[in-house]
């Protein structure tokens, strides 16, 4: 492994009214392989941010360990960490020009002004800034800066380059581009980043790994493709995407699929969760993954009642009643618009509906 | 926040820093407090000798600090609330005072209204003995009512003008939204501004020293010990009652500046206007500011005359030789000039190194050495004086320069001015950026010279001009380092105006307010900036 979270805790002592402490972030373990793109994902107040500060030295560990390389960072003063951060206000030294500040971290570790200069000049190509160099800071757009303070931490070749909500503070299709740029210089030039952001499809779209955390907690670990179609908890399922979720009761089981009841109906759902029988157990579904289907199918099918259509453009989004009180969120193309108080039946196709072990 | 265990140069700087502040600040105060030893403590305190300056001192401060917060207290409202003509000129009257020594207003009343004044003796023919309360009180009042000014400006400058808006717009007069909403949420920074006041008047060592004749106080009496008995435990016993009231009205006002103040600190309140106020209050704020503007004018103005004529107010024929005696005596100003300019770079660069590490760093003891570096500020200058007497005034630190004892202590007693620039500095710059220089590989020092020095450089130079400033103004302070080749241009004022050699005084005292004054605007010019001095207390 390169880089390694053990056990890592951070504890504030509380603020204000609370006494005692609060934990900032609590017991993340955590592996990353060299040249992985790794997000952290969650809402705000969760602790990104703190680990972050934690892996680049600006906070010490109440407890755990942080290991890059083979090497302990306990004792490494965050500035010989051989990390670059890119700070969510960019952070860009107002003093200097982007020339100067690009420049910063390799005029600070003695490198010969021509080799600066080189360096310099193949990270503003790279990060498309030629031609600015002269620039004072306050002359440059958000995105121009946002560039600049990339450009800054790529040209140290670093280690592992660390990212804050680096991308929040751009309008909306300026921070389309970006991730795509950032994750395109990332794997060109392999360098391993730990990302943090609170937006769900900044992460799905440019991670490898995303670790969604929860008050300070790991709540789980995996690619875009795992987070996404088999979230492990209902925090995950809620804070990725649309979810409905349905209170369910496990009647039988195998090892690759469960029959499971619903509202008096029986779904059979594929699953790899240890099960025991008459289980409370939830399913889990998308509302855009559910199905209006006709009198003629029978698998997977519950019947309900249009309580609400609202247009939204693209699709209209229902809400079904499938009785006992309980109600569904449905979402549906255009084509074939259903009115309230219409009887309809729901399909839940196998391969979309997925449980989790809770409640 | 950042340890700094892991970084050795930082915990060496630190410990440096802490080293020199314990020499300087702490060791010198502990000894003043330890010299008398108990049975001196117990002795001294019963032969009472103490008890009626102890109760002129607060005689005093009550009456003067009364006047010079209500003359104070007029002229901030006319600045801040009034729309008076000239107001540019207001403001620069205003500063004056604070660039002089505060005792010579007591020279210039000496010169106007004493035994052989302009105004009470050759305008009125009389002869008045002018030395006591009554001249004291006077003399501060004018003395510091312009301290008073500033302090309570800055408290009526940052209540927030949306809010008077509104109830003006709801109605209120201006009067009552003045009293209703205005005054209550600015009441706690004007109690500190009181309080502050306060301390400057009873730590006044130069006006009581000239003026007060019989009427001593305890700064005067300390002074008095040493100089005429050589009582040192008498003096120490003495300032350390001083200290004690200093530091009971320090508590008192941190206290109450503790307290929620509901000034808000937006720092855009002064962007929106002031709703108007009447005619009437504009014309009254107007003569008010006049006046008391006249007042100080004559102050200035009386000493720059008796420094041009032969002999000040008898015979008014112009005349250069109280400067060509300035200049064959200039040693007394250039001691001013290096040592103020020394003391004031070490301690601006201190106190913002300083003021670096308490602001973004964690380490144990943070907040005793935070109190440590603000405790100054409420020591007497004559405490802090005997403190540096019986601490270096010993064989064994012979060795040491006397001027650099006297810079060494214009220095520390500083180190609050600069710290409190440096921390309110360093609160405007976003964390971010140091943090950002670190991560490319800078250490926290590097990072500290290379990204928050160029960006603190209004809090350094506003730490540099007001130490600068206070510096070269001191007397009290200085007044038991001295030796002939060491004196510096406030003693040498002092001890000329008791010589009654006036002229040479004056000619003194005109250049020592020149320099600060030239100073400043040098430091304007080079940086291209208005940097204002920074409140003490
Ligand atoms: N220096 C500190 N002292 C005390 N508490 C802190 C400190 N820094 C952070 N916290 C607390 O720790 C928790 C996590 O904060 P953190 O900044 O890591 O959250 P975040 O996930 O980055 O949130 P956001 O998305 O809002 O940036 C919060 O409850 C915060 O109040
Ligand atoms: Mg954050």
């Amino acid at each position: 492994m390169y880089l390694t979270l053990e056990h890592l805790t951070k504890k504030f002592p509380a603020r204000g009214k609370q006494v005692g402490e609060v934990a900032a972030v609590d017991d993340i373990s955590l592996n990353i392989e060299k040249g992985q793109f790794v997000t952290l994902l969650g809402p705000s107040g969760c602790g990104k941010t703190t680990t972050l500060r934690l892996i680049a030295g600006f906070e010490f560990p109440t407890s755990g360990h942080i290991i890059l390389d083979g090497q302990r960072l306990e004792d490494v003063p965050p500035n010989r960490r051989d990390m670059a951060m890119v700070f969510q206000s960019y952070a860009i030294f107002p003093h200097l020009n982007v020339f100067e500040n690009i420049a910063y971290g390799l005029k600070v570790k003695k490198i010969a002004a021509a080799e600066i200069k080189r360096r310099v000049d193949d990270v503003t190509k790279l990060t498309q800034l030629t031609g600015l160099e002269d620039r004072a800071p306050n002359q440059l757009s958000g995105g121009q800066q946002q560039r600049v303070a990339l450009a800054r931490a790529l040209v140290v070749e670093p280690k592992v380059l660390l990212f804050d909500e680096p991308l929040s503070n751009l309008d909306a299709k300026l921070r389309e581009e970006m991730r795509f740029e950032i994750r395109d210089l990332q794997k060109r030039l392999g360098i391993t980043a730990i990302y943090v952001t609170h937006a769900q499809e900044e992460a799905l779209v440019m991670s490898d790994l995303i670790a969604i955390i929860h008050q300070g907690k790991l709540a789980q670990l995996g690619t875009p493709e795992e987070i996404y179609e088999q979230p492990r908890s209902r925090f995950v399922a809620d804070f990725i995407g649309l979810s409905d979720f349905l209170p369910a009761r496990v009647e039988s089981y195998d090892a690759t699929t469960a029959r499971v009841t619903v509202a008096g109906a029986t779904l059979t759902v594929p699953t790899k969760l240890g099960l025991s029988r008459d289980q409370s157990i939830l399913l889990h579904i998308r509302p855009y993954d559910i199905e209006f289907v006709g009198e003629s199918a029978q698998d997977n099918v519950l019947p309900g009642v249009i309580k609400q259509a609202t247009y939204l453009g693209n699709i209209v989004d229902y809400r079904v009643e499938i009785g006992q009180g309980l109600a569904l969120r449905v979402q549906a193309s255009t084509d074939q618009r259903r009115a309230a108080g219409e009887r309809v039946r729901l399909h839940f196709p196998a391969s979309k509906c997925h449980l989790i072990a809770e409640e | 926040m950042r340890r700094i265990s892991r970084e050795p140069s930082v915990v060496i700087t630190l410990a440096i820093l802490v080293g020199l502040m314990f020499a300087f600040i702490i060791y010198p105060q502990v000894q003043v407090v330890l010299v008398p030893g108990l049975g001196g403590y117990v002795s001294f305190l019963a032969e009472q000798t103490w008890v009626k300056p102890f109760f002129n001192s607060l005689q005093v401060m009550l009456l003067s600090t009364t006047t010079a917060v209500v003359l104070g207290f007029i002229y901030a409202y006319a600045m801040v609330y009034s729309k008076m003509p000239f107001k540019p000129f207001f403001r620069i009257i205003g500063v004056l005072p604070l660039l002089s020594p505060p005792f010579v207003v007591a020279a210039s009343y000496i010169l106007l209204f004493g035994p052989r004044g302009m105004i009470s003796y050759y305008v009125f023919g009389q002869s008045p003995n002018i030395l006591g309360l009554g001249g004291l009180w006077g003399v501060q009042t004018i003395a510091f009512f312009p301290f008073a000014y500033q302090l309570i400006a800055d408290v009526l400058a940052r209540s927030d003008a949306r809010m008077e808006q509104a109830a003006r717009n709801l109605g209120a007069g201006p009067w009552n939204v003045f009293r209703t909403i205005t005054l209550p949420m600015a009441r706690p920074g004007l109690l500190a501004a009181i309080l502050t006041t306060a301390i400057y008047i009873v730590e006044d060592f130069g006006n009581p020293a000239l003026i007060a004749g019989q009427f001593t106080v305890l700064p005067t009496q300390a002074y008095g010990l040493i100089s005429g008995f050589g009582d040192v435990t008498g003096a120490a016993v003495v300032s350390t009652i001083l200290l004690l009231l200093a530091l009971a009205l320090y508590v008192a006002k941190t206290r109450i500046e503790g307290q929620r103040s509901y000034v808000t600190i937006s720092g855009r309140a002064g962007t929106i206007p002031r709703p108007p106020v009447p005619t009437v209050v504009n014309v009254f704020c107007f003569v008010a500011c006049s006046l008391l503007a006249i007042l100080i004018l004559m102050v200035y103005g009386v000493l720059l005359v008796s420094a041009v004529v032969e002999v000040f107010p008898v015979k008014w024929g112009l005349t250069s030789k109280h400067f060509e005696f300035l200049t064959s005596n200039i040693t007394p100003l250039q001691n001013t000039l290096v040592y103020g300019t020394i003391a004031a770079i070490i301690c601006a660069m201190f106190a913002m190194l300083l003021g670096f590490l308490v602001q973004r760093r964690e380490w144990r003891g943070k907040r005793i050495v935070d109190f440590i570096a603000i405790m100054p500020a409420a020591i007497p200058g004559i405490f802090f004086g005997i403190g540096y007497a019986t601490a270096f005034n010993q064989r064994w630190l012979d060795w040491i320069d006397r001027g650099a004892l006297i810079t060494i202590s214009m220095i520390f007693w500083n180190i609050p001015v600069g710290y409190q620039a440096a921390i309110a500095g360093l609160q405007q710059i976003d964390r971010s950026l140091d943090d950002a220089a670190t991560s490319l590989g800078a250490g926290s020092l590097r990072a500290f010279r290379d990204i928050l020095l160029p960006m603190l450089d209004g809090a350094l130079l506003t730490g540099f001009v007001t130490a600068f400033v206070r510096a070269v103004t001191t007397l009290s302070v200085v007044i038991f380092l001295f030796t002939p080749s060491t004196t510096v241009a406030t003693i040498k004022i002092f001890q000329l105006v008791n010589d009654f050699m006036w002229g040479g005084a004056t000619a003194f005292t005109v250049s020592v307010v020149g320099v600060a004054v030239l100073v400043l605007v040098i430091v304007w010019t080079i940086s291209g900036r208005r940097v204002g001095l920074q409140r003490t207390g």
